[in-house]
């Protein structure tokens, strides 16, 4: 009974120590903001993991497919109306682009302006996530030796994923825009006023806007102003209306443009820094859209 | 042979790490929105034939893994499951091998390692707490951990009650 009692004794005590490690390491992991021992670490069970995860990917996903598919069965007759009705629709809005692309073609030789070069991008797939249901990141195979760095835009063909924020020699972090850590500065496409959204750690973002002149209207699309990430990049929809305060701040909620818990494939936009931002800005005042590189069904 | 268990139980802690980050990964097999949580299932089941004090190891190892593959701050799923371990230690005589005291276990200890995660989560800059499918996050890995304690906890005594019963007391 004894050496019961002492057993565990010295289990709480041990516990207590491990929770007082737990709290410390947490602290110095925070306030390190990305450059301490903890960033060395995670670089280091990334690289040790990812043989093994990305195996467990390989072979389980023929069987994930097959789950998700007789899972989902019931619903594909519905996906297939309703991706009948929507590609009607984007048949029309191609002629229409078709018209525009025209006319900034006429513009630009006007103005006597290069053409945007397409940004160069990586492919990439994302074989794992983190392991739990509240983390907001995903790793992709692809890192430094294709050219990834720290900081580049990820997306996918319907908007902005997130943004690198880890990389090794062969795979890289990608924390997503519903990250609380991550911000986006931002253009509302109809106003063409500025803001930032930044990730609420849930599938909601937050608009806000500091010099707001005009109100935000529920489906309102918010797209990428360039300063962080290349211009034009479709980031997400105001979900709710929202008037400009007497400040003129606005702040309001916007669902993102991507599906983010049904990435598959991603691009990395590897041909952009924020400088080429500045440069632009002294070249020219008209704003053009980025095209997409095409490739692997993106 | 203790060194022997001890490597067993980090062994399944891996697979489950390695489980839970690719085929529990969002987009992978998240029935209803939310994995379950394998990791701490695992840490509940191997822990079971392990004493007191290598029981909370295996569970900070496990924790401090799952952190440092995971976006949250280093050490926040350390205590959780540390705490998770710690409750689970303290219970364990008196569950011994009671099919519904032992669902129960699972359910409630995997329920408080999520609670406690997203509680100190917010002491530490997470705003998990204000996500709105929060108590889904929490109730349904909670349930899914019921389901999949029979596999695993089946599989982890049929590798770790040989080894222990050479030196367990």
């Amino acid at each position: 009974m004894l050496s019961s009692g002492r057993r565990f004794d010295r289990a709480t005590a041990l516990f207590l120590s491990l929770i007082a490690v737990a709290f410390i390491v947490a602290t110095f992991d925070v306030r390190s903001d990305g450059d301490g021992a903890g960033t060395v670490m995670r670089e280091g069970a990334q690289t040790l993991f990812t043989p093994l995860q990305k195996g467990v990917d390989f072979v389980a996903a023929p069987f994930i497919g097959f789950v998700d598919g007789v899972a989902n069965i019931a619903g594909l007759r519905d996906d297939n109306e309703r991706l009948r009705e929507r590609l009607v629709e984007l048949e029309e809005q191609l002629r229409e682009t078709t018209a525009l692309e025209r006319q900034v073609a006429e513009l630009e030789a006007i103005n006597g302006l290069e053409p945007p070069e397409q940004l160069a991008s990586v492919t990439a797939r994302i074989y794992s996530a983190g392991a739990s249901a509240f983390d907001q990141i995903r790793y992709i195979d692809k890192g430094i030796a294709d050219g990834i760095v720290v900081g580049q835009a990820v997306i996918d063909e319907r908007g902005l994923v997130g943004r690198i924020d880890q990389v090794t020699n062969s795979t890289a972090r990608v924390r997503l825009i519903t990250d609380p850590l991550v911000s986006v500065g931002v253009r509302v496409q109809e106003s063409n006023e500025t803001g930032v959204v930044t990730g609420q750690g849930t599938g909601m973002l937050r608009l806000e806007m500091f010099e707001a002149t005009e109100p935000v209207v529920a489906g309102n699309t918010v797209i990428t102003d360039g300063s962080r990430f290349p211009p034009g990049i479709a980031v997400g929809t105001v979900t709710k209306t929202a008037d400009a305060q007497v400040t003129f701040a606005l702040r309001t909620d916007a669902s993102p443009a991507v599906e983010l818990s049904k990435l598959d494939y991603v691009k990395v936009i590897v041909g952009w820094s924020p400088l080429d931002a500045v440069s632009d800005e002294t070249d020219t005042t008209v704003e053009i859209p980025i095209e997409l590189p095409e490739g692997s069904g993106l | 042979m203790r060194a022997r268990v001890m490597i067993l139980a980090l062994g399944f802690v891996i697979v489950a790490v390695v489980i839970q980050t690719t085929v529990f990964a969002p987009g992978r097999l998240q029935p209803l929105g939310a994995p379950p949580n394998l990791v701490l299932l695992t840490v509940l089941a191997v822990d079971r034939y392990l004493e007191a004090e290598a029981a909370l190891l295996v569970a900070f190892t496990a924790g401090l893994l799952v952190d440092l593959l995971g976006g949250s701050p280093l050490g926040l799923w350390a205590i959780s499951l540390t705490a998770a371990a710690y409750v689970a230690v303290k219970i364990r005589d008196r569950i011994e091998d009671n099919l519904l005291l032992t669902a129960i276990s699972v359910f409630a200890l995997t329920l408080l390692g999520q609670v406690l995660f997203v509680a100190v989560g917010t002491l530490f800059g997470l705003s998990t707490i204000t996500d709105p499918h929060l108590v889904r996050k929490l109730l349904l890995p909670a349930v899914y951990n019921v389901i999949l304690a029979a596999p695993v906890y089946w599989l982890t005594s049929l590798a770790m009650k040989p080894l222990q019963r050479t030196w367990a007391p």
